[in-house]
């Protein structure tokens, strides 16, 4: 054993607090760094399992409507926390962290990370979910909702996702694979788009990116006035489409009866259109490729 | 973009505010021009946008210090306010074609209102309100004005410079760390890259509605960032 782990040992404390909670209280945590991790269970009690420098305190207090974890230093913000949490599946999460890794599975409630440094991965989830990264990769699957999707210098990642979705980065690709909507805008300014979903009666879709390009599986069934418009690309589609109205860089047509709006934008990219099945077996090996 | 006779009555169209006459004549001429045809998708496209924007309220009433600015009385129900509600579902926008660019860059540019309204917290003296939208109109009359896009732009310059003054606050005082920062600084470089393309762009082909809604989506984006930048500044407080 080496002296840095000697040392490890010897400034390193956990902590494992457990606290009853009823029906209509939230949990609220933040953190500086480390990371936040929680798993759901089908108890009425939030159980808190943290690691932290024996110069810290972590405190965990059930108010009337929440529950609030901290974690205090003598010396003023602790700096470095993990945190492994246990809370009921309807139990609502507000969870904030610094440079802090944000991981939620299981939970059917309303979500809302937020962290400046580190990824943000969350399974589940229902009601409101507001995920947001500055520097880190979003993931989210299994949720529905209404869902607000943002990181400034990765990609967002979204599978098997049910409700309104709002998703945007500023450098880094979207995917949604598996998407159940009626309404979904998505924005990237350096990035490509990537969407497998439904594309139902009467809903709004709209994709847009600067740079980079805009995949689309369109289910054979669906009925949608398609408006597609890029300066610098080309358009490119795997069944025929027929052009009613066409400006310089704008053009559209319709599929079926046409009542759902979907608008594909990108300046600088290629813009193409699949069944399901096609996209997905090509963007598998796109990915491959990468 | 070609124009006859119809082109600067399709907005008319699209209010109601034609005849019967007027109406069958415009969608029969409608159906045989490709180019009044396409016109008039693209303010269906705007219409729908802007009627699709939020008039989220700013997270700081701000009424009782406009109120105070103007002389009235900040209790109760605020004379002359209507609510958002009901603004919403008499918005109607009426376009010339000429404005059909520049009113689909403006209604994106004033989505950042709220933003701007929302860095300015507390008691600090109340911003300038975005130029309102001198198109939306409630009843026939005139063929309206549109506030010019320069006019909103300036204004979004102000807004840029604010939320970058208050960013550079955060760097000097170390509350935003030196990773953060340069994320930051290249995520604003990437979009002021794609401004500049979008620009130029523009500049060759200036009643292109695509480009004048990219451009201001763009610029959006860009205050959005800032917004959230400078939200991010007193993280490590």
């Amino acid at each position: 054993m080496n002296v840095a782990a000697v040392v490890a040992l010897v400034v390193t404390q956990q902590t494992d607090t457990t606290v009853p909670v009823r029906a209509g209280m939230r949990l609220d945590v933040e953190n500086f760094g480390g990371e936040i991790v929680v798993r759901a269970w089908n108890q009425n009690s939030v159980r808190v399992q943290a690691t932290h420098s024996s110069r810290d305190r972590i405190d965990v207090s059930a108010e009337r409507t929440t529950v609030n974890v901290r974690a205090e230093s003598r010396r003023g913000l602790a700096q470095m926390v993990e945190y492994q949490i246990t809370a009921p599946t309807w139990m609502p999460l507000n969870l904030h962290g610094v440079s802090t890794d944000i991981e939620v599975d299981g939970t059917q409630a309303a979500i809302t990370a937020e962290t400046v440094q580190g990824e943000l991965k969350v399974r589940g989830g229902s009601g409101q979910l507001s995920l947001k990264s500055v520097q880190g990769a979003v993931k989210l699957q299994n949720a529905k909702g209404h869902i607000d999707v943002y990181s400034v210098n990765e990609g967002l990642t979204l599978e098997n996702v049910n409700g309104d979705i709002s998703a945007e980065t500023v450098s880094g690709d979207v995917t949604l694979q598996g998407i159940e909507s009626a309404n979904v805008e998505v924005n990237t300014v350096s990035g490509d788009v990537h969407y497998d979903g439904t594309i139902k009666d009467g809903g709004h879709y709209r994709f847009a990116t600067h740079n980079g390009d805009v995949t689309l599986a369109v289910p054979e069934r669906a009925n949608v006035t398609v408006s597609v418009a890029t300066f610098n690309g080309d358009f490119d589609s795997c069944f025929p489409v027929s052009v009613t109205t066409t400006t310089k860089h704008r053009f559209s047509f319709t599929i079926g009866s046409g009542s759902a709006r979907l608008e594909l934008e990108t300046f600088n990219g290629d813009i193409k259109l699949c069944r399901p099945g096609q996209l997905h077996d090509k963007h598998h090996d796109d990915q491959e490729d990468n | 973009m070609t124009r006859d006779q119809w082109t600067d009555r399709l907005s008319e169209y699209l209010d109601g505010d034609l005849g019967i006459a007027e109406r069958a004549a415009l969608e029969a001429h409608v159906a045989s021009c490709p180019a009044c045809e396409a016109i008039l998708a693209e303010l269906r496209r705007v219409v729908a946008r802007a009627q699709a924007i939020d008039d989220q309220p700013p997270t700081t009433d701000l009424w009782p210090a406009i109120a105070q600015q103007i002389g009235v009385s900040s209790g109760g129900e605020p004379h002359g306010v209507v609510s958002l509600a009901a603004r919403r579902a008499r918005r109607r926008l009426s376009f010339t074609v000429p404005q059909l660019a520049a009113a689909a860059a403006v209604l994106l540019l004033l989505g950042s209102g709220g933003a701007y309204l929302t860095l300015q917290r507390g008691t600090s003296p109340v911003p300038p309100l975005p130029a309102p939208i001198a198109g939306a109109r409630t009843g026939r009359g005139p063929t309206t004005t549109l506030v010019g896009w320069e006019k909103t732009r300036a204004k979004y310059d102000v807004a840029v410079a604010e939320l970058e003054s208050a960013l550079e606050q955060g760097r000097k005082s170390g509350r935003l760390d030196s990773a953060t920062v340069r994320v930051l600084d290249q995520s604003l470089v990437t979009i002021d890259s794609a401004i500049v393309q979008a620009r130029r762009a523009l500049a060759a082909d200036p009643g292109s509605v695509y480009l004048n809604q990219h451009l201001a989506d763009t610029m959006r984006r860009k205050l959005e960032l800032l917004r959230r930048a400078s939200a991010f500044a007193p993280a490590r407080t």
